[in-house]
């Protein structure tokens, strides 16, 4: 396991700028996940981290020492591909294999089945061992996928939204398992994905990257409780940030023009009147669609809300965020 | 029947017509489809198969349709596979097979392996390539015995240059030790790009994503060659095998053109043989025995082989 630092690494393919000067360390036995929308460049990243690409600018340093030069197998990393990748000739068993079989790791062949029926084990696919690969559904061909990976022991896994094909269940099941086996292993994680409860449950560090620009790096409740932009506030939470006109509720710091409001930024019981439009109850809370001066908001209420549509709520902002024209946060 | 456009059609139906058709089951309609297929079928196919076996079992001649035909039951059969000119026939197009399907393979796979690395101008290579097949079997053969040629034939003037000998001392299609070699050469030249086709179809199949995957699994491009390439493009290879050993199993034409069978029967590959027996000789019923030989062997062939394809693609 090693430390990853990525030195204001640029890409560009064309005329598109995929990554521009990121800058960001990964600390040895961390669980870094990458945010960000379609297009963003978290996959180039992984790319330039494990060598597949070469980056038009900057260093990719892995335990310390320069990548410059290296291919995929002289870094040692293990890689899950979001579109899978699985060799389809082969069985599941052979494919999880495959990486041990490396000449470099001379595994015996006693503890190779060992650590595949252990991988396969915890991602629930051990009865597909002889299937082909191509004979899956896609939820059990990306957990082949993650398997190949976790067979080995890099210097860092790098994985590329690995459970997007799962259905909810297996999925909290493997968030679980992951972050055990990364919490166990003390193994360096590069994890990129859309959900933000990923984010929040398993990462030791969030980068949130926008248009090839890392954002903000840290934690991901400082990146929750103290966004540095717009763009940062609305990547997590649920519900999502409501962004709003910044002196709705009344006077605002100067060049400020939006308020950003968590459910949890804003007090109910006192304040200025909100209309409830619906009520939507999810079991452990219930989320209150309102309207306050014809702008929709959505916040959260105790579960056993008597609440209903048309019934009015006073509302007040509590410690909310200010962003200005640009979206950068100024308070 | 409330839609209009049926109600129109009905109407426009002589009624005549429209009462024989409904006069027919959808199965009787069904087989009036089918029938001009299977008839055509019947009379270009099953009929002369089951003629030549009749035949096969008969001295008939056709230069002599006056003679009276006689039975001999399976005689030609027995003949044949006791007559030691069949066999060097036999062994004759067995070296032409194998050779060429062993040549091309190899030579048809590393072209294509070349060809599928991305650089400038790989679409003309892959069209300069392919011309040969293009060609009639005739004109080939043709030009290649003006190339075989002792004095004048480019080939022999290129051999010699290389190896200094005298170009004028030995005769590609002339000598019995080299007749054999000429005609593979020739076939290989002809039908190497076919099998190129086929296996750039095989490489082209191969997602790159998967190199990518057996690169991060510190898989060297030797492994990836020997795990990836060969096994997924396997298939592929098997079938231009098949094509190409059913196709030079009956080749007729190009080495009529080149050598004639000759000299001796050193290229007197079965078919060749087969059509002296009927054409030349005009022993009808001992030729009809000898191409229901050749068909049991091809067809029993390519019937294991297509087994052990299949076990192959299912793997």
């Amino acid at each position: 396991m090693a430390e990853v630092t990525l030195r204001t690494v640029s890409k560009s393919f064309g005329a598109t700028k995929a990554l521009v000067d990121v800058g960001l360390t990964v600390p040895d036995g961390a669980f870094v996940v990458l945010l960000g929308p379609t297009g963003a460049g978290k996959t180039t990243l992984l790319r330039m981290v494990s060598g597949l690409d070469r980056p038009d600018q900057g260093a990719v340093l892995i335990g310390g020492t320069s990548m410059q030069g290296l291919t995929p197998a002289q870094r040692n990393v293990a890689m899950v591909f979001q579109q899978y990748s699985l060799y389809p000739h082969l069985t599941v068993r052979e494919n999880m294999e495959f990486p041990l079989k490396s000449p470099l790791l001379r595994t015996k062949p006693a503890e190779i089945a060992r650590k595949v029926g252990e991988v396969a084990e915890i991602l629930q696919i051990s009865h597909k061992l002889d299937n082909k690969a191509t004979a899956l559904s896609g939820g059990e061909m990306q957990r082949v996928s993650i398997g190949r990976a976790l067979v080995r022991n890099p210097a860092v896994y790098l994985m590329d939204e690995p459970l997007s094909s799962l259905d909810a269940k297996l999925r909290a099941d493997l968030r679980v398992e992951l972050k055990n086996i990364q919490a166990n292993l003390g193994a360096t994680f590069l994890y990129v994905t859309h959900d933000q409860i990923e984010a929040m449950t398993m990462a030791t560090h969030v980068g949130v990257l926008d248009q090839g620009r890392l954002i903000q790096f840290g934690p991901p409740r400082e990146i929750y409780e103290n966004p540095v932009s717009l763009h940062a506030a609305s990547r997590l939470g649920q519900p999502r940030i409501n962004v709003l006109p910044a002196d709705l509720f009344g006077p605002a710091p100067a060049k400020a023009t939006h308020i950003g409001l968590r459910p949890e930024q804003i007090r109910q019981g006192a304040g200025q009147d909100a209309v409830v439009k619906r009520v939507e109850h999810l079991g452990d809370q219930t989320r209150l669609h309102l309207t306050f001066k014809s702008h929709d908001l959505i916040t959260v209420t105790s579960a056993h809300t008597d609440l209903k549509r048309d019934d009015i709520v006073q509302i007040t902002p509590h410690r909310p965020f200010y962003f200005d024209a640009e979206g950068t946060r100024i308070a | 029947m409330s839609d209009p456009m049926a109600h129109r059609i009905a109407a426009a139906t002589p009624p005549a017509l429209a009462h024989r058709i409904r006069g027919l089951s959808d199965r009787a309609i069904a087989w009036v489809f089918v029938a001009p297929t299977i008839f055509l079928l019947l009379a270009v196919n099953i009929f002369p198969l089951i003629w030549t076996i009749r035949l096969s079992l008969t001295d008939f001649r056709t230069n002599r349709p006056n003679n009276p035909v006689k039975f001999v039951g399976i005689e030609n059969y027995r003949k044949i596979l006791t007559d030691a000119d069949t066999w060097l026939s036999l062994q004759a197009t067995a070296h032409f097979l194998i050779w060429t399907i062993v040549l091309q393979v190899v030579i048809g796979f590393a072209l294509a392996y070349l060809i599928n690395k991305k650089f400038r101008g790989n679409d003309l290579w892959t069209t300069l390539i392919v011309l040969p097949m293009m060609l009639s079997p005739a004109v080939v053969g043709n030009f290649w015995t003006f190339l075989y040629q002792p004095q004048i034939g480019l080939f022999n003037y290129v051999i010699a240059f290389f190896t200094g000998a005298d170009p004028s001392s030995f005769s590609m299609i002339g000598e019995v030790g080299l007749a054999p070699w000429a005609i593979v050469i020739v076939d290989t030249w002809m039908w190497t790009p076919f099998v190129m086709l086929i296996c750039l179809a095989g490489l082209r199949s191969i997602p790159p994503s998967i190199y990518e995957a057996a690169e991060c699994d510190r898989a060297s491009k030797w492994r990836q060659f020997w795990t990836i390439t060969i096994p997924m493009v396997l298939p592929f290879l098997m079938l231009a095998v098949l094509f190409r050993g059913i196709e030079n199993f009956k080749m007729f034409d190009l080495v009529v053109q080149l050598t004639g069978g000759g000299p001796g029967a050193t290229t007197q590959l079965v078919s060749i043989d087969l059509k002296r027996e009927a054409f030349e000789k005009w022993r009808t019923g001992y030729a009809s025995a000898y191409a229901v030989i050749l068909f049991v062997t091809v067809f029993g062939l390519a019937s294991i082989y297509v087994k052990a394809l299949n076990k192959v693609k299912d793997r």
